[in-house]
């Protein structure tokens, strides 16, 4: 059995998984007990700033690493932590913005209001919120449609309205759980762009969950090729596409290298189910 | 609004329908019945069967002729106690009152019902038991039993109402407070957002839709529980009242004119919902 190399600590990560693993205990119909081990033995380090693509089919854990370090699920065993902080702390200090794979907007919200949705509920004063709002819904190009409801906006620019609204409150760090995998393959390509010029605006570090190849190759600093059964980290492949990144970035011959990298990767740990 | 106004031809088809239906009823009817009386040698005094049909003293709908008599006699003057639309006002009065307390029980418990898993547990099946009890049989012991206690007026009728309106209250709130996508929950939990305000930004704004189509259904509920209050019990004034006296009475076109008046009642009141609810929930104005 191939083990994968723990990379060696760094005392400059923002984000440190150490030894997680995720183990479900369940009851099949006769009753007997079953584990389903969602993530095994996972360890990642991640810097300020970079742009991290989680990648690999269903069952491979991506999401359940993205919700451990959320805090919404606790792991069976190991450790996270963020800023130096425990998943927990960080959650509770307000230390990221997370984008789920459905917009997830109020619908009795305006955009506006939906926008201001985190800094209500962090006690941001009214001048504050209606200023940020403003700000970040010209940031993902919707200012003109802040007095708008959610189901006048289609499926695109409600995820933007939901991007949004996770960086309202200014987290340094951005959890993404396949943002854009409900969308066509047109408007994903927009979006990627946009979400590129973003990152590189604000400086973000984000963490962005996908099953698409050429959508982790384009977006990332660095890739983490995941395996299911069980779910673990294969590989991590460093993308040094140059920046910025545009529509010519994906025709490069580099592009494709890396792709055909991430493609051997998924192979080897036998994950390749994935969608191009 | 264009969806709404679209409605209205629907709705105008099926009442031109039902008027269309209306007159070949009414004339099969009450000329079997006319035939009926006369075969037993009754005196008429209007011929043959089928003219009878437009005149008798029961029918069993009244004729159109009957009913241009009667809505005079029993819908003006509006301040006069034997008019239908002066014992309607009371039965609304109760109903509205009954609503309201029974939407502020309903609530209460709904706030219980969602909050404690033991206080479901516990309560649930009793205030199902509740509404298993048929009102007929409750409201006259409530009515003595308030009345022993010297309590009159609308109170016992109010009370009556709101125990038929809050169970659907309860139970269709409680739906709506727990209605919020598993998404909207984990989000509000990586705002680290404490249970009130996953309560008043999230529960309790998506229980809305909910808490309208509960009150709908709870406006209908109250009104039959005013009326078999009122019926009931001893009372001055009420719907319940005049449909008990008019069938003492066997007055047959009375009992039309009122059951008319109710219906005209229960459709004002649960329109009065919708209003309300457009009124306060704009996110779902033209859609």
């Amino acid at each position: 059995m191939q083990t994968t190399p723990i990379p060696s600590p760094r005392a400059d990560a923002l984000v440190s998984v150490r030894d997680v693993s995720m183990i479900y205990r369940t009851r099949d119909p006769s009753g007997a007990a079953l584990q389903t081990v969602a993530l095994k033995d996972a360890n990642l380090e991640i810097k300020a700033g970079e742009f991290i693509s989680l990648i690999g089919p269903s069952g491979c854990g991506k999401t359940t690493l993205l919700r451990l370090l959320a805090d919404l699920i606790q792991p069976s065993s190991g450790t996270l932590s963020i800023g130096g902080k425990t998943a927990q702390a960080a959650r509770e200090a307000r230390a990221y913005g997370y984008v789920f794979q459905a917009p997830a907007l109020f619908e009795w919200r305006t955009v506006q209001q939906n926008v201001m949705l985190p800094l209500e509920i962090m006690g941001f004063s009214k001048p504050e919120r209606e200023a940020r709002a403003a700000q970040m819904l010209k940031l993902v190009g919707l200012e003109k449609f802040a007095r708008n409801y959610p189901w006048q906006l289609s499926g695109g620019m409600q995820q933007r309205a939901s991007i949004a609204r996770a960086l309202a409150f200014d987290p340094q760090l951005i959890f993404m759980d396949e943002p854009f995998g409900a969308l066509d393959e047109i408007t994903r390509e927009n979006l990627n762009l946009e979400l590129l010029r973003l990152w590189r605006e604000t400086g973000k570090t984000i963490i962005f969950v996908t099953h698409s190849i050429p959508e982790a190759v384009f977006l990332s600093t660095r890739i983490v090729v995941m395996t299911p059964r069980p779910g673990k980290i294969e590989k991590i492949i460093d993308v040094d596409l140059p920046q910025p990144r545009d529509f010519e970035t994906r025709e490069s011959a580099r592009f494709f290298e890396i792709a055909t990298e991430v493609r051997e990767s998924l192979k080897h740990g036998h994950g390749y189910e994935v969608t191009e | 609004m264009t969806r709404r106004s679209s409605n209205a031809v629907p709705m105008l088809v099926v009442a031109l329908a039902a008027i269309a239906l209306y007159f070949p009823a009414m004339i099969w009817l009450n000329a079997s019945q006319a035939q009926k009386l006369l075969s037993r040698g009754a005196e008429l005094k209007c011929g043959d069967a089928l003219a009878c049909a437009f005149n008798l003293r029961s029918p069993i709908i009244p004729a159109p002729n009957q009913l241009l008599e009667d809505i005079p006699r029993l819908y003006w003057p509006l301040t006069d106690s034997t008019t239908v639309p002066y014992n309607a006002f009371f039965t609304g009065l109760e109903t509205l009152l009954g609503l309201l307390l029974g939407a502020l029980i309903g609530l209460g418990l709904a706030v219980l019902l969602t909050s404690s898993k033991a206080f479901e547990r516990a309560v649930l099946p009793w205030l199902v038991a509740s509404q298993t009890v048929p009102i007929i049989a409750i409201a006259p012991m409530l009515a003595v039993l308030l009345g022993a206690n010297g309590v009159q007026g609308l109170l016992p009728k109010v009370l009556i109402s709101a125990y038929i309106a809050f169970f659907p209250i309860a139970i269709g709130v409680a739906k709506g407070f727990r209605s919020p996508d598993p998404l909207q929950l984990d989000l509000m939990r990586t705002y680290n957002a404490s249970p009130q305000q996953t309560f008043s930004s999230l529960r309790f704004p998506a229980s809305v839709p909910f808490l309208f189509t509960a009150f709908k259904i709870a406006m209908a509920a109250a009104l039959i529980g005013a009326i078999v209050a009122e019926s009931s019990t001893i009372t001055d004034a009420g719907l319940g009242r005049m449909l008990s006296e008019n069938s003492r009475a066997s007055d047959a076109r009375g009992l039309w004119l009122v059951m008319i008046g109710s219906a005209v009642l229960g459709i004002v009141l649960v329109s009065l919902v919708g209003v309300v609810e457009r009124l306060v929930t704009p996110w779902q104005r033209e859609r």
